[in-house]
């Protein structure tokens, strides 16, 4: 009996001993001794990461605004190639910021205004000529954004002459094309504001891992975009490899084609890859991982490592697709199909065991672990 | 000699105070659970929004009723509270058990192992003597009153709780657990901005304690609460224990549940202490004027009883032990893993893309999850296999609505478990929509590629 006593007390000591115990301020062991820093990592993110993209971002968003006005002003071939040289930087720019769909940026969907494609051109064609539009309406949302300019820009006639004419002669879309760029203008500007604004500290104070704390929001919307708007908008669904059936007009940039289509997918991959990477010494999503000591409990092999190889090959897969995406997707599907078949493989080391081994929570409904 | 201290066991009497301070516990807890279920927003995100439901082997009639399934919480939370206050008990204690696993049985990916303790521990309670005692029955009908009970009648509910403690802890002897101290090596560092606690919770050796700690503690701690001397402090670590839970992990109302009916383990006398200290705030009668009354069940009665109960402990103790009739690993097929006390074992993940393929064009169709179920149905559902072909199903009839001719329905799922490498869940080339959904053995759940050893 006192045996037992003895032991429970010991229990008990060792439990409050949990609760009580200060972590050693002297912090100097070489092991991460508190596990990693979720609030750096937040810091790095707002601070070196989102903030910094933003703005370049919205430096390309005000050329693209001049050049707007400027070939709407006097519409002639000329004022039509500046302008799309100003649309083609900052839809290359906007690749480096579409991941970054959370807080202020999901509020308003960024996304939806800016870059859902294809353009739905009849709907266009139909607003221009009535004149009436809502660019707030779901309806509207292939009617907006980078996707719109490039049929506005490249689309609506054939041979730059032809389209510089089109707007020479129609206030109608003159009046557009500087209505979709004011709409992607006001709308980023909203979610630029919360970012120099209050967002900053509420994203980076929101620490812990639960369904609505900032990591869990940043991982969501970052493998979201991998998969649904990277892996399938971008090669999946026109190379038809979830369908079998190719579509290579549902390209992005499809009225430009060329080189730019591929261009933006490699700046998005290159973006999501850096996002993981992160700059050294810097907190990232592998340091994170690193500092959790991740690794594949059957191999011993690091998480890391498996997913920096795969975003390797995935991205030199990706990058194999040139120069001309649409000609590509015509001629060599089957090298199509296999760059989606890499990203697949990325989307599922995110969207599973790199989720998993943070402990992630992703719903708020009570859950014991299975 | 056996056989007549069996009989002693069984005609010795206890004061019935247990009982009615359980009933009142268990009876707010479970008001308490369907309030704040229905205050979250739950019964709409979980029961109204989704367009498909996935039901338990045998119960499949079981399902959410539209706009009643509010109905259905409310004569759920209406039931608890005439429980509570032993109004009707029997009625409402019966009506308790029923509405609340009802509501249990609609969906699968709610599953959690302690609504499964709230749904015996209601079975139990509609079975025994308890609102007898402190009850507003006895008020209102005095004759009804008794102040002692059959004693197994008391210890049934203690050797329920018994059984859920030693179960979760025999559950934990395994090499993930012990050796790796998965999942919680995961889970641990996920907490470590928690005041206090929080900077140890990212050290490796912490989440080991913890795993070691939690299987000693589920394994004994019934025992200590079973005897006088270790009873106050085996208490004391129940509290610490569940409370550490509670800050740490989404287990809802769970640590609560278990805190209270804990308390069942503490003798009549204690129990009788706060029934009077309750009397003294609801300047309610004494019962002095009454002397001390047993119930005496009739023999026919008693015998129904104590063979209801037999067999129900029987079930209890093998049931959980059902995985050994199936042949690959339990962790990753989870064929006969639920009802079984294994709480909090497994970080779980995966990832699964359904693909539907039109039997006459061959035309394929790739299938949003999300557009058919909840963020929680799909979690759920994406590792464990007996929802992937529900599931599949479900999509088979669907497509078929939609003019798909011969709906096969392939899925690519994609399963990590306790910090392992995902890996491929399901077969690939198998049309789920063929597969029958039983309980047998699934032969197209792809290999393990590894061991946890242990039970």
């Amino acid at each position: 009996m006192k045996k037992s006593l003895l032991f429970a007390l010991t229990l008990l000591l060792l439990t409050v001993g949990m609760f009580s115990c200060q972590k050693d301020p002297a912090g100097d062991s070489p092991e991460p001794s508190t596990g990693p820093d979720r609030k750096a990592l937040l810091t790095h993110w707002a601070d070196s990461l989102v903030k910094p993209a933003y703005q370049r971002f919205n430096d390309k968003l005000v050329v693209l605004k001049a050049k707007t006005t400027a070939f709407t002003a006097a519409p002639a071939p000329a004022t039509l190639e500046e302008l799309r040289q100003a649309w083609q930087a900052a839809y290359v720019e906007w690749q480096k910021v579409e991941l970054y769909e959370f807080g202020p940026a999901e509020q308003v969907s960024l996304r939806n205004h800016f870059n859902i494609y294809p353009a739905d051109v009849t709907g266009i064609n139909r607003n221009i000529t009535s004149g009436s539009y809502d660019f707030e309406l779901s309806t509207a949302i292939p009617q907006q954004g980078f996707p719109t300019l490039d049929y506005l820009l490249n689309g609506v006639a054939t041979g730059d002459a032809a389209i510089a004419q089109r707007y020479a002669s129609s206030a109608n879309h003159r009046r557009y094309l500087t209505d979709v760029v004011a709409k992607m203008e006001q709308t980023f500007g909203t979610v630029y504001a919360q970012w120099n604004g209050s967002y900053r500290d509420t994203f980076i104070n929101n620490a812990g891992t639960d369904a609505s704390s900032s990591l869990s929001r940043v991982i969501n919307a970052y493998s979201l975009y991998y998969e649904r708007y990277l892996r399938a908008g971008k090669i999946g669904i026109p190379a038809g490899a979830m369908t079998g059936a190719p579509l290579p007009d549902k390209i992005e940039a499809y009225y430009q084609r060329g080189a730019l289509p591929l261009q933006l997918a490699t700046t998005a991959h290159a973006a999501v890859q850096q996002f993981f990477t992160g700059r050294t010494g810097q907190p990232s999503l592998k340091s994170y991982l690193d500092a959790l000591g991740a690794k594949d409990s059957r191999t011993g092999q690091s998480l890391t490592s498996i997913i920096s190889a795969q975003f390797g090959v995935s991205a030199q897969q990706l990058a194999s697709l040139g120069p001309d995406l649409h000609a590509t997707i015509t001629a060599r599907n089957a090298d199509a199909v296999a760059s989606y078949n890499e990203m697949q493989k990325a989307v599922r080391l995110i969207k599973v065991d790199m989720t998993s081994a943070m402990g992630i929570t992703v719903t708020y409904v009570d859950n014991d672990g299975d | 000699m056996q056989s007549s201290r069996l009989q002693r066991y069984l005609h010795a009497y206890t004061p019935a105070a247990p009982l009615a301070t359980f009933r009142m516990a268990f009876g707010l807890l479970v008001l308490a659970s369907v309030v704040r279920f229905w205050a979250k927003g739950w019964i709409d995100e979980l029961y109204l929004q989704p367009k498909f439901f996935f039901p338990y082997y045998g119960f499949e009639w079981v399902r959410p009723l539209g706009v009643y399934t509010y109905g259905l919480f409310a004569f759920c939370g209406l039931c608890a509270l005439l429980v509570t206050l032993g109004y009707r008990y029997r009625a409402a204690s019966l009506g308790l058990f029923l509405s609340f696993t009802y509501i249990e049985l609609m969906d699968k990916s709610t599953y959690l192992n302690h609504y499964y303790f709230v749904s015996l521990a209601a079975l139990l309670l509609a079975l025994l003597p308890a609102g007898r005692y402190f009850a507003l029955d006895t008020h209102r009908h005095p004759a009804r009153w008794r102040s002692e009970v059959p004693r197994w009648t008391v210890d049934a509910l203690r050797l329920l709780m018994g059984i859920v403690y030693v179960y979760a802890g025999l559950a934990k002897l395994n090499s993930d657990w012990l050796v790796e101290a998965m999942p919680l090596r995961i889970w641990l560092p996920a907490k470590n901005d928690l005041p206090l606690i929080g900077p140890l919770l990212g050290q490796v050796w912490v989440a080991y304690a913890f795993s070691w700690f939690g299987a000693v503690y589920d394994l004994t701690v019934p025992f200590f609460l079973l005897y006088r001397r270790t009873r106050p402090w085996a208490y004391v670590t129940v509290v610490v224990f569940h409370v550490l839970t509670a800050v740490l992990f989404p287990i809802g109302m769970f640590p609560y549940v278990m805190m209270v009916a804990a308390l069942v383990f503490f003798p009549g006398a204690w129990h009788e202490r706060v029934l009077q200290r309750l009397r003294g705030l609801l300047r309610s009668s004494p019962t002095a004027p009454f002397s001390p009354t047993p119930l005496r069940y009739g023999p026919a009665r008693r015998q129904l009883l104590l063979l209801t109960l037999g067999v129900f402990f029987a079930v209890q103790l093998v049931l959980p032990f059902r995985y050994l009739l199936y042949p690959h690993e339990l962790f990753w097929t989870e064929e006969g893993y639920r009802f079984s006390w294994r709480v909090m074992l497994m970080e779980k993940m995966g990832y699964v893309q359904f693909k539907v393929v039109d039997g006459a064009t061959g035309r394929i169709r790739q299938v949003d999850n999300r557009a058919h179920l909840s963020v929680l149905q799909e979690k759920m559902m994406s590792t464990q296999p007996d929802m992937l072909v529900q599931f599949a199903h479900y999509l088979r009839d669907y497509y078929a609505g939609q003019g798909v001719q011969r709906p096969q329905v392939y899925a690519d799922a994609y399963v990590s478990l306790n910090g392992r490498l995902g890996k491929s869940f399901i077969d690939p080339t198998v049309d789920l929509a063929r597969v029958k959904d039983d309980l047998q053995p699934k032969p197209w759940i792809l290999p393990f590629d590894d061991e946890i050893t242990g039970l």
